[in-house]
């Protein structure tokens, strides 16, 4: 078949306009798809009948428009999705799935909502244990360097101070680390003093009292870093007023510890 | 389109606006005496298209012409009911419906509108026989009997009339 005499037949124009017999209709469909010019001229005749039928409209009364999109609302609300010609589906079950959706969604909300509280809550919690455990980590770490350094160092020097008829009970060591000059102390068992008092400690050097600082009997520190002192023959703690004295007050003397070894 | 598929109210306002006016155009030029009857298929003709917009196939032609045939068989059909019939009896003899359509078919030309307009300038033999089918709908068939000439001369002369219909709508 020549297609452009096909095409000049008149086929498409009555195609378009809806004058084609059945037989004509679907032979047209056929060959469209094996020949898209048909197609396109199709669409060229389409254009412009639509283009003629716009520049002869006529403006309906207004009334109309208004009937008609009362009645497309009507069918909407009464059969949403469900056109004409369509196996019916039950206009009844569409609104049901619609109301289900939303108390689902409304669950699937309060649910969201309830555990991402949950999931909040959960997380300070987790973070607050976190920071008590780096908080635990540091101390332990803090001392186990404090041990290492202190006691298992071959350079320190071991004092135990025994307490004084004043205070027998009271008992403390001083590490002594002669190569860093570095003293520490060790609380065993000192009473609790009033708050404007405070132990101090001494080094004893040919007799003569060294302040080696001040500590109280309470404190979270296992091992105090006192003042250095390059020389020592013994400790002695006091008590004295708060930040301690410039003179050991000898009566109030509440342990004494004499080196093993005297350099 | 889609907003249409999808049966939005507003989307469909819009659609309205933008094509009520030439598929009102072509209703009045198929009942050109009834402006009632002609909003009454304005109306049907939209939901009609708001139902059956799914079974719109987009490879056998464009939205509009899917459009406007569905307003020229809207048309058609109110003109074959019955009630339009018994309003129309006394202009016509119902012995002789074909004849009286025919003669209808060549005097009626006042007031013409839109492609009914554009009928005028094709020769009147060939300008009855697109008024029986295309305004009327008649069937080749019908209207080789009604104006009493072959159904191939019939088919012949409504193609080359719609080609010639075809080069005035440049």
């Amino acid at each position: 078949m020549n297609l452009q005499e096909y095409i000049e037949s008149g086929i498409i124009e009555s195609y378009v306009m809806g004058l084609a017999t059945e037989s004509e209709r679907a032979e047209f469909e056929r060959l469209c798809i094996l020949h898209p010019e048909l197609i396109a001229a199709r669409k060229k005749f389409e254009e412009k009948l639509e283009g003629y039928a716009s520049e002869n409209a006529v403006t309906p009364p207004p009334e109309v428009k208004a009937k008609v999109l009362d009645a497309v609302r009507t069918i909407t609300l009464e059969a949403p999705q469900n056109p004409a010609g369509d196996p019916g589906r039950p206009a009844g079950l569409p609104k049901l799935v619609a109301a289900a959706s939303i108390v689902l969604f409304i669950a699937m909300a309060f649910l969201y909502y309830q555990t991402r509280q949950e999931n909040r809550d959960l997380t300070g919690v987790n973070d607050r244990l976190k920071e008590t455990l780096d908080t635990t980590r540091n101390i332990l770490k803090t001392i186990v360097g404090e041990q290492k350094e202190v006691v298992g160092n071959p350079n320190v020097t071991v004092v135990n101070m025994v307490g004084t008829q004043a205070a027998p009970r009271s008992s403390a060591n001083v590490y002594w680390d002669s190569a860093r000059s570095a003293v520490y102390l060790v609380v065993k068992n000192m009473p609790e003093l009033p708050s404007d008092q405070q132990y101090q400690l001494w080094a004893l050097i040919d007799n003569k009292p060294t302040d080696l600082g001040v500590f109280d009997a309470t404190g979270n520190k296992v091992i105090l870093k006192m003042k250095n002192t390059r020389k020592a023959q013994a400790f002695a703690i006091t008590i004295e007023k708060k930040g301690g004295s410039s003179s050991p007050t000898l009566q109030k003397m509440q342990s004494i510890g004499r080196m093993m070894h005297t350099q | 389109m889609l907003a249409l598929k999808e049966r939005n109210d507003q989307a469909f306002s819009f659609f309205y606006d933008h094509y009520a006016g030439a598929l009102y155009s072509i209703i009045k030029q198929i009942v050109p005496d009834n402006p009632e009857l002609a909003n009454d298929v304005l109306q049907e003709v939209f939901i009609n298209i708001w139902r059956k917009i799914d079974s719109y196939d987009q490879s056998k032609g464009r939205l509009f012409t899917w459009m406007l045939n569905i307003a020229r068989n809207a048309s058609i059909d109110l003109l074959r009911s019955k009630s339009y019939q018994n309003s129309q009896k006394n202009q016509e003899l119902p012995d002789n419906v074909y004849r009286g359509a025919a003669n209808q078919a060549i005097l009626q030309n006042v007031d013409s509108i839109g492609l009914k307009k554009m009928l005028e300038k094709l020769r009147p033999e060939h300008r009855v026989l697109v008024e029986l089918a295309y305004f009327k709908g008649f069937t080749h068939e019908e209207i080789a009997e009604m104006v009493a000439i072959p159904l191939g001369t019939v088919k012949t002369r409504i193609r080359n009339a719609l080609l010639q219909l075809r080069e005035y709508l440049k």
